[in-house]
């Protein structure tokens, strides 16, 4: 029996570090350019290279594990190299691409490693299909999930990353959409810098630090995000530095610190977005005049927007705790909506007030600025401000049997009646 | 013997009041320290700044480029000492004495591609491995124009 059991133990540990026969660097050096390689299933260590347009096609139980802490597999100067289909890991980075033109990297996992993919330099890239996840550890320890610095055209869609510094990291990038992707408890969801022509749709991102940081980025679209459970002490659902623009629209942004921020920006189109239980839905310093929210809803946020001096403009928004009326029946309040707070002001300067933002204090300091603000004409005024979030008229519908045989009622009491009196 | 006494205990109160007062580097916290010009939370540690105000207060700071910013913003009058790390030794260092270099493919934070050292020949190693920059000193940070440059 107990024979039995060390063989057992023997085989379970054994096969942890048996590594394959198949000689992947030879592989790729004898094969021509645009050939595939298949790289049978089994574990390979080593540091491989790519010097050439190949394809590497693994399949499930094809995992490359890198050595030292060099990256596990690089690709450089050359053009249309695919890769897909394989595992990867290792201490360090697991694919470090640099002066490619035409990378295609798809159904690829890496598991604890420290940086997923590191590109450099590179045009007319897709990353699809990527399973990132990093070491446990705190995110100041970690690389990146997928970092793109100083390239061109690139479409980053359908990635799952999770513990990892940044999710996505773009820097000095041209032309670039990151669509339908998930990153979780990382610091940033999608980290922008430096970019221009950007686009980030259909992404989910949930519990990091910030969901998506623009910074000093221009022309940039972010739409159908969702952006959800940013609730550290300093998380925002996005938060744009020196961006220009920018527009957001149909975005989910719900349980976060901050909704959206704008901090040294111009020109925001912020329409459409559900802004949902957000501590404070919108914030905005030193941002420019034609900064605008329209035809957003807001729902269950503690404070709806806050800003400095400058302020920016709100147009036509829906707001839960609006109170005035509707006389003229156009969907549209008859009174402005003053989204003005004295704590929101001070919370700008001072975030630490957070933790007192729905005390009694805060409360009655609220109630009290609702009212003394109603003389306010300017600074975060929504002079338009929707009733409901959908508003459908009714139109006055005549239903011709209900009026006639009212009319006939009527006519017959007053004929009873009349008949009554002269009798 | 009082009027001794009360002699003594305020010409101690006066020495104290007019010592200098000294400002000490604090570590980073990664989880709650944000860059106070960009916001971003400090991870990079071998790039990052501080100033310790003389209210008592620190700000930090990612790269030395915010430094920069905040003290243009803000005047050095508020500021009781200001640092950097020496991106070689991971160590604080005071921003006046610092050297520093420049070259536009060094990455830094905010890719400013400037970074700190204690003295000319730590500055001179790095530059043998990381490629060669521009020397600067803490004056020349006054008229550098922040920014990536192509």
């Amino acid at each position: 029996m107990k024979k039995i059991g060390m063989a057992l133990l023997f085989f379970l540990f054994m096969s942890q570090t048996v590594y394959a026969d198949f000689d992947v660097q030879e592989a790729i050096n004898v094969a021509k350019p645009g050939e595939i390689v298949h790289i049978p299933a089994g574990r390979y260590r080593g540091n491989f290279i790519v010097t050439k347009p190949i394809t590497l096609q693994g399949e499930e139980g094809t995992e490359l594990i890198g050595e030292s802490d060099k990256p596990a597999l690089r690709i450089e100067n050359t053009t249309n190299v695919s890769v897909e289909n394989i595992t990867l890991s290792g201490k360090s980075k697991a694919i470090v691409v640099s002066n490619v033109d035409g990378l295609k990297l798809r159904k690829l996992q890496m598991k604890d490693v420290h940086t997923g993919v590191h590109i450099q330099r590179c045009k007319n890239v897709r990353i699809q299909e990527i399973n990132v996840t990093g070491i446990e550890d705190h995110y100041s320890q970690k690389g990146n999930g997928l970092a793109v610095y100083k390239s061109e055209d690139i479409t980053i869609e359908g990635n799952t990353i999770e513990q990892v510094q940044d999710g996505i990291y773009v820097e000095e990038v041209k032309r670039i959409v990151v669509q339908r992707n998930k990153v979780t408890s990382s610091r940033y969801g999608t980290h922008l810098m430096y970019t221009s022509d950007a686009k980030a749709l259909f992404n989910t991102y949930v519990h990091n630090v910030t969901g998506l940081m623009i910074m000093m980025t221009t022309d940039i679209l972010l739409e159908n995000n969702t952006i959800a459970n940013h609730f550290d002490f300093n998380g925002y659902g996005m938060l744009l530095f020196d961006v220009q623009q920018a527009k957001i629209k149909h975005n989910t942004i719900k349980n976060n610190r901050t909704g959206v921020a704008m901090q040294k920006s111009s020109t925001i189109q912020i329409e459409t977005n559900d802004f949902q239980m957000n501590q404070t839905a919108l914030e905005g310093t030193k941002v420019s005049n034609d900064t605008l929210a329209s035809s957003n809803n807001f729902t269950g946020n503690i404070l709806t927007a806050r800003s400095d001096q400058q302020g920016f403009q709100l147009k036509n928004n829906y707001y839960d705790d609006y109170s005035g009326i509707d006389l003229k029946d156009n969907g549209v309040g008859d009174i402005p909506y003053v989204a003005v707070s004295s704590f929101g002001q001070w919370m700008v300067r001072q975030p630490v007030y957070q933790y007192f933002v729905a005390s009694p204090s805060v409360l009655l300091l609220t109630s009290l600025d609702q009212q003394i603000n109603k003389t306010e004409k300017n600074m975060l005024v929504d002079h338009t401000p929707k009733l409901a979030m959908k508003y459908v008229q009714e139109k006055n519908k005549m239903n011709v049997v209900q009026m006639l045989v009212g009319l006939f009622l009527a006519l017959s009491s007053l004929w009873l009646w009349k008949r009554g009196i002269t009798e | 013997m009082k009027k001794w006494l009360m002699s003594v205990l305020l010409c101690c109160g006066v020495l104290v009041g007019c010592s200098e007062k000294t400002y000490e580097p604090r570590e980073i916290v990664s989880e709650t320290d944000v860059c106070k010009i960009c916001n971003m939370s400090i991870v990079h540690n071998a790039y990052a700044g501080q100033i310790a105000l003389k209210n008592g207060d620190y700000e930090m700071f990612d790269d030395i480029g915010c430094l920069m910013e905040y003290m243009k913003a803000n005047g050095e009058d508020v500021v009781g000492a200001a640092y950097i790390k020496d991106a070689a030794k991971n160590e604080w260092i005071d921003v006046i004495n610092a050297v520093y270099v420049y070259n536009k493919d060094y990455w830094t934070p905010m890719n400013y591609g400037v970074v700190a050292f204690d003295s000319k020949e730590a500055a001179q190693e790095w530059m043998t491995t990381e490629g060669e920059g521009q020397l600067l000193d803490y004056k020349d940070l006054h008229d550098f124009k922040w920014g990536i440059h192509k």
